[in-house]
């Protein structure tokens, strides 16, 4: 279960304020920088609700959020369909293809949930490239951002597409806790801890996973449905295995099963990205190498262990001192 | 209000549940009894799914349960304990109990509300923190109470499904002589109309909670009957004496 913590407040304001601050100062570069990382922060808020809260280390949410691209793209610009009613589609759809997938998953664990992910998101991944309809190697252009005209908002200016999609990410991030907070995302903890034990109470342990598995579908598909809106062009690279890789690399970066994490991993990733490849090609490498430390420290990726070495003090300055403390003794006769 | 009907089960060539038949009434506190290696885990992972038995039957409250998977025959009322904990280890006693306790009340896959929050989950959770006393550690985690403790636990995270039938496997298993008679007192306290399946290593204490005893044996059963009737038994005396006295 999602707890927030004094420390991990403080982080989400200072990320909040930084996107603020950047948001209504950058220019054209910056903002399109800030909107590659909110993307992606909502992608891996999708993948960190069911690889950290369920155990379920997924290969295809790279797909998934290919998938809500597409849908979108198709149902504004081929149908013709109202953006929003586009959009609110093509997450259904995502959401209704992810749920599938984590119910025929649900049996597998580990290596082999990995893998028969792995192939689910191949699987699209040919089918978008071979299609007519998805327009091949070439991809489809020519995608409209939605209309918020009405409330005199232009999402085709770079500065309110990016507070939009801060936005969204903000409602995205409320309701991942909620999801995790209620009573299926208890349940889902449960399953990870001990998934034996709750089938033995009388849990249908697959519904669990399937519900939450459709549920950071959705997400992943609206995190499509905005980078098909933000470059306005999609490919199929984006349902490419390595998008997956790279999600699951921010996620374990920024620390699983944390939600704060991520978001830390994703605005490091795509910083680092940028500057790194600015300066030379092989920034490749320099991931992969904060990768292996990170793995090998054992932490629970850069916020993980800031958690575990300062989080405590942090908690305690940020938090009213008089907060009874918490029992630490083993209770209970021995 | 359980029964099984001629239970078989082979691994290989050992051949760990001969042919047995149990029959317990409602209300009915039954202690099986056996050596190390008699089949006594095996028959209860027959009885609630998580073994297929190569042939008979199981039967729950007059139904046949032997096609039913685990969660739905928990679901129909039968819940277990496990012989080695099986605990939800990072949460506190109360988020256990909860989770027991939000699968019986409908409130597990609630997504738009926190299932320990609703009144029918903390209902069950208090009461059977009152009835296996867990009480004091309601907020701890589970790694931050003790061994015995945690035994209650386990017995606590079964009992809050609100079961017809329960079955514990030694939950008296590792704990010292003490904190076992009170773990005994404790299981005579609840109520009279739940169905006790219990495996228990210690004869001595086994009367202590016995309507009626069951003796396994190379997975076979051995005796069926009341405690007085084992209390002489011959058969019992040499089983008892040559492999468990000391255990
Ligand atoms: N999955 C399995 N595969 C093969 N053999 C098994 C399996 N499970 C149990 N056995 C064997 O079945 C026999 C009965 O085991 P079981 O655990 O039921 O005994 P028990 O009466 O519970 O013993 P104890 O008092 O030690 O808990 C043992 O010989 C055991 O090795
Ligand atoms: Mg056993």
């Amino acid at each position: 279960m999602f707890r927030h913590t004094a420390l991990r407040y403080a982080v989400l304001v200072l990320l909040a304020s930084a996107a603020l601050f950047q948001a209504f100062t950058a220019e054209y570069f910056g903002l399109e920088i800030l909107t590659e990382i909110l993307i992606l922060a909502m992608l891996v808020l999708a993948l960190d609700i069911v690889a950290g809260f369920g155990g379920m280390v997924s290969l295809c949410h790279g797909a998934l959020m290919g998938m809500g691209a597409y849908a979108y793209a198709i149902l504004s610009t081929t149908a013709g369909i109202a953006p929003p009613v586009a959009m609110a589609g093509a997450v259904a759809l995502t959401g209704a293809i992810a749920w599938a997938i984590g119910a025929i998953c649900s049996r597998s664990h580990g290596i082999y949930f990995i893998m028969a992910t792995l192939a689910f998101g191949q699987m699209a991944y040919s089918y978008v490239f071979e299609a007519p309809i998805f327009g091949g190697d070439d991809g489809l252009g020519g995608i409209s951002r939605l209309d918020l005209s009405f409330v005199g908002i232009d999402l085709n200016d770079s500065r309110s597409f990016a507070l939009f999609c801060l936005a969204s990410l903000g409602a995205i991030y409320g309701a991942s806790v909620l999801i995790l907070r209620s009573g299926l995302g208890r349940s889902l903890t449960g399953v990870m801890h001990n998934e034996q034990r709750m089938r033995a109470l009388g849990l249908t342990v697959w519904r669990v996973k399937a519900d939450v598995f459709g549920l950071s579908g959705m997400i992943a598909g609206l995190a499509g449905v905005l980078a098909a809106q933000h470059i306005m062009y999609i490919s199929p690279g984006l349902l490419s295995w390595t998008v997956s890789g790279e999600a699951l690399v921010v996620v374990i970066l920024g620390g699983l099963g944390t939600l704060v994490g991520p978001l830390v991993g994703a605005a490091a990733f795509v910083v680092l990205k940028h500057e790194l490849s600015a300066v030379t090609t092989y920034w490749h490498l320099v991931v992969g190498a904060l990768l292996i430390a990170v793995v090998m420290s054992r932490a629970n990726g850069i916020f993980g262990w800031i958690e575990a070495r300062w989080g405590a003090r942090i908690d305690r300055r940020l938090t009213d001192a008089t907060r009874k403390p918490e029992a630490k003794e083993v209770l209970g006769d021995a | 209000m359980l029964e099984t009907r001629n239970l078989d089960k082979s691994f290989g060539a050992v051949h760990v549940t001969r042919n047995v038949s149990l029959k317990l009434e409602r209300g009915e506190r039954r202690v099986i009894l056996g050596p190390n290696g008699a089949g006594k885990t095996t028959l209860f992972n027959q009885l609630v799914g998580e073994l297929t038995p190569d042939s008979g039957s199981v039967h729950l409250a007059g139904e046949d349960v032997t096609a039913l998977p685990v969660a739905k025959r928990a679901r129909r009322g039968l819940s277990r304990s496990y012989q080695k904990n099986t605990l939800f280890d990072g949460l506190t006693v109360e988020e256990n109990l909860g989770l027991a306790a939000a699968v019986h009340t409908g409130n597990a896959t609630q997504l738009w509300s926190d299932s320990l929050a609703k009144p029918e989950v903390r209902e069950i959770v208090d009461e059977v923190a009152e009835q296996v006393n867990l009480m004091p550690y309601i907020h701890a985690k589970v790694s931050e109470i003790s061994y015995g403790v945690r035994r209650q636990l386990e017995v606590g995270v079964a009992l809050a499904t609100r079961p017809l039938v329960l079955l514990m496997d030694e939950p008296t298993s590792g704990v010292g002589p003490e904190m076992s008679k009170g773990f005994h007192d404790l299981l005579n306290n609840l109520p009279r109309d739940l169905t006790m399946l219990i495996i228990e290593h210690d004869m001595g204490l086994a009367f202590d909670v016995a309507d009626t005893i069951t003796v396994l044996n190379y997975g076979e059963v051995v005796f069926d009957g009341l405690p007085e009737a084992a209390r002489g038994s011959k058969l019992l005396k040499d089983i008892y004496l040559g492999s468990w006295e000391d255990a």
